[in-house]
């Protein structure tokens, strides 16, 4: 975000000083980007928020996330290999914490569950597991 | 260093030598510039000579002697279970893994090592990934080095008495014209390329601009000329350097086949030889390079769990043959992925997405560059871009026409193209993931994109269609499950 603000930020500048350009055309690209920073500061966190799913079944983990550019995985839980809990500086402050597991490709995370429920969460997936590799 | 009673065993002497040259080989890497800055300084009196000279001489006896000392400090072999390592000579360490956790028992061959007639053997783990080092042993004698590799994969054979199997069946060997052919079109130009540029940097260092400068104009007097000279030459000496690379690494490849191994031995200097289980394929990929593909022919890849870090040469599994014959290596190689089903192409209603995504850099180009030339010049030079429209939207069709998925009991075979067309072929049990996107042009277009991953080294390789109708995006994605799936509901959404 910091990177697009400069770069807008920037752009007028150059426009109001090297550009032979009007004062309020000039000042067009820092007006955009200031309004897509509060865009993704005030709404897009809640409307991402709001959309994130997950689901835990006895075979597989599914996970469904995006507002615009939605995604659904489904991660069988008979590839899962571990999970463990992990929790931010941040995270600590609000009591929240993300369950992470991990397949032999790589891992999937849910983010931001309140701590009690990312442990449940996690022993869940992990008796879970258990069962499926003595199946 | 033998205070326990162990069956463990010394390194071939050979060791010794390669350990001393290895060392040599850095201290050169590390001294050679002040070496030669003292040399040229002081001038070429007898005197800086000696110096030279005795420091050499000092280098080479600690060199040796600390060959001797770590030849001396590494013993192997495999106890209860287990193969282990020891090795160092100040800090001693003791490597130990478990004997199921040994993915396969390589061999490389160098050129020291050739003069001795020994191997280096590097014991490959799987799983632990990059945490896990795997065990490198120098200089093991042929003898040992199957006593070694019996040892490990013995153990690991099911049937104990299949010891004495008939060894491994050649299932086909790359001939010299073809391994000049691999060569020829394996498109590694631009990496030929980086390493000319690299190569060039070097020369510009030895030689004055001046003397460059007289070079080339005595060679071309004007500069058109020179260019017109120059672009093919460096391609030609690009693509000879890229033939060479192939030459050297896939000289001699031998595919063979011993229970649930797959052996691949290949290499022209330094030999390697490299063992794939079986059980450890995830997924095969069948690539038609771009320059191949008019001729007919392919190149096999395996994506193998767990494979050491060099997985980009070691995961070939056959460098060049007919497309045609590809379906036969694979029935005897690796049977489970011989599968050739007709695929499902994508919608009609794709192909304008495929189209776009083309063109989109040089629409972009284009509205950028007038967007410049309107603030800036008066011309019209986001025009120019315009003419790269077309060939963009030839290769558009290309990949959309290529891409298609087909499930073939139990199977996902998946075709794309980016240069060359690929079609994996990866069993359902190996997916690790599946997952279904969409952007909002897609879900306009009833499209979705498809990906799925399997594992491959110590990370893992995603395999995707893009742009296919999203009720079989939805398809795929349920019937690669183990059970038909449900819809995510909202039980145990965050508070």
């Amino acid at each position: 975000m910091i990177p697009l603000l400069a770069a807008g930020g920037f752009g007028s500048f150059a426009l109001l000083r090297w550009a032979d350009v009007s004062a309020l055309f000039g000042i067009l690209p820092a007006l955009a980007v200031l309004a897509l920073a509060v865009l993704s500061v005030a709404v897009v966190p809640g409307l991402r928020w709001r959309r994130w799913r997950y689901e835990i079944r006895p075979d597989e983990v599914d996970l469904q996330r995006g507002v615009w550019w939605v995604s659904r995985t489904l991660v069988p839980l008979a590839r899962i290999q571990h999970v463990d809990t992990r929790q931010g500086p941040l995270q600590r402050r609000y009591g929240l914490s993300t369950v992470v597991f991990h397949t032999a490709a790589g891992a999937n995370q849910i983010p931001e569950l309140s701590t009690p429920i990312a442990s449940e969460a996690r022993d869940r997936i992990a008796d879970l597991t258990r069962e499926q590799d003595e199946l | 260093m033998s205070s326990e009673a162990g069956p463990l065993l010394r390194l071939h002497p050979a060791a010794m030598v390669i350990g001393a040259l290895g060392t040599i080989r850095r201290s050169i890497s590390a001294t050679i510039v002040p070496g030669a800055v003292f040399l040229f300084s002081q001038g070429f009196s007898p005197w800086t000579i000696a110096l030279v000279l005795a420091g050499v001489a000092v280098v080479a006896v600690l060199a040796a002697l600390w060959g001797f000392l770590s030849w001396r400090a590494t013993t192997y072999g495999i106890v209860g279970g287990s193969f282990r390592l020891r090795q160092g000579v100040f800090q001693k360490s003791e490597r130990t893994i478990p004997l199921e956790h040994v993915q396969s028992v390589d061999t490389v061959q160098g050129i020291v090592q050739r003069v001795f007639g020994v191997y280096e053997v590097r014991v490959e783990t799987a799983g632990g990934g990059a945490s896990e080092p795997d065990a490198s042993l120098p200089a093991l004698s042929r003898a040992a080095t199957e006593k070694l590799r019996r040892g490990i994969e013995g153990a690991r054979r099911e049937p104990a008495g299949a010891e004495e199997a008939p060894g491994p069946e050649v299932l086909r060997r790359l001939s010299t014209k073809d391994l000049l052919l691999a060569g020829a079109t394996s498109g590694q130009i631009g990496v030929a390329l980086s390493l000319l540029a690299v190569g060039s940097q070097v020369f510009d260092e030895f030689f004055s601009e001046a003397f460059l400068r007289n070079l080339v104009e005595s060679l071309a007097p004007n500069a058109l000329v020179l260019v017109l000279i120059l672009i093919p030459a460096v391609a030609l000496a690009a693509w000879l350097l890229a033939i060479a690379g192939t030459v050297l690494a896939h000289f001699g490849f031998t595919l063979s086949r011993e229970g649930d191994f797959l052996y691949i031995k290949r290499g022209l200097l330094e030999r390697r030889e490299a063992t794939i289980p079986l059980g450890r394929i995830q997924a095969v990929r069948v690539s038609e390079g771009f320059l191949r593909q008019p001729f007919g022919l392919a190149s096999l890849r395996v994506e193998s769990a767990g494979y050491g870090e060099d997985a980009g040469v070691s995961a070939v599994m056959f460098p060049l043959l007919p497309f045609g014959e590809v379906q036969a290596l694979l029935r005897a190689a690796a049977p489970e992925f011989a599968v050739a089903p007709p695929l499902n192409p994508l919608p009609r209603r794709a192909l304008r997405r495929y189209v776009l995504r083309a063109i989109l850099p040089a629409l972009v180009l284009a509205g950028a560059v007038a967007l410049a030339s309107f603030l800036v010049f008066d011309a019209a030079l986001g025009l120019l871009a315009v003419a790269l429209v077309p060939p963009l939207a030839l290769y558009g069709w290309l990949r959309f026409r290529d891409a298609g998925w087909a499930l073939e009991g139990d199977r996902l075979v998946v075709r794309s193209r980016t240069l060359a067309r690929v079609t994996v072929v990866a069993p359902r049990r190996r997916l690790q993931s599946r997952s279904v996107l969409q952007n909002p042009f897609q879900r306009r277009l009833r499209l979705a994109t498809f990906g799925t991953e399997v594992a491959s080294g110590a990370g893992g390789s995603s395999l995707a269609v893009t742009d296919l109708g999203s009720d079989d995006a939805r398809y795929l994605a349920g019937a690669l499950s183990s059970r038909p799936g449900g819809r995510p509901g909202r039980e145990g959404s965050p508070p």
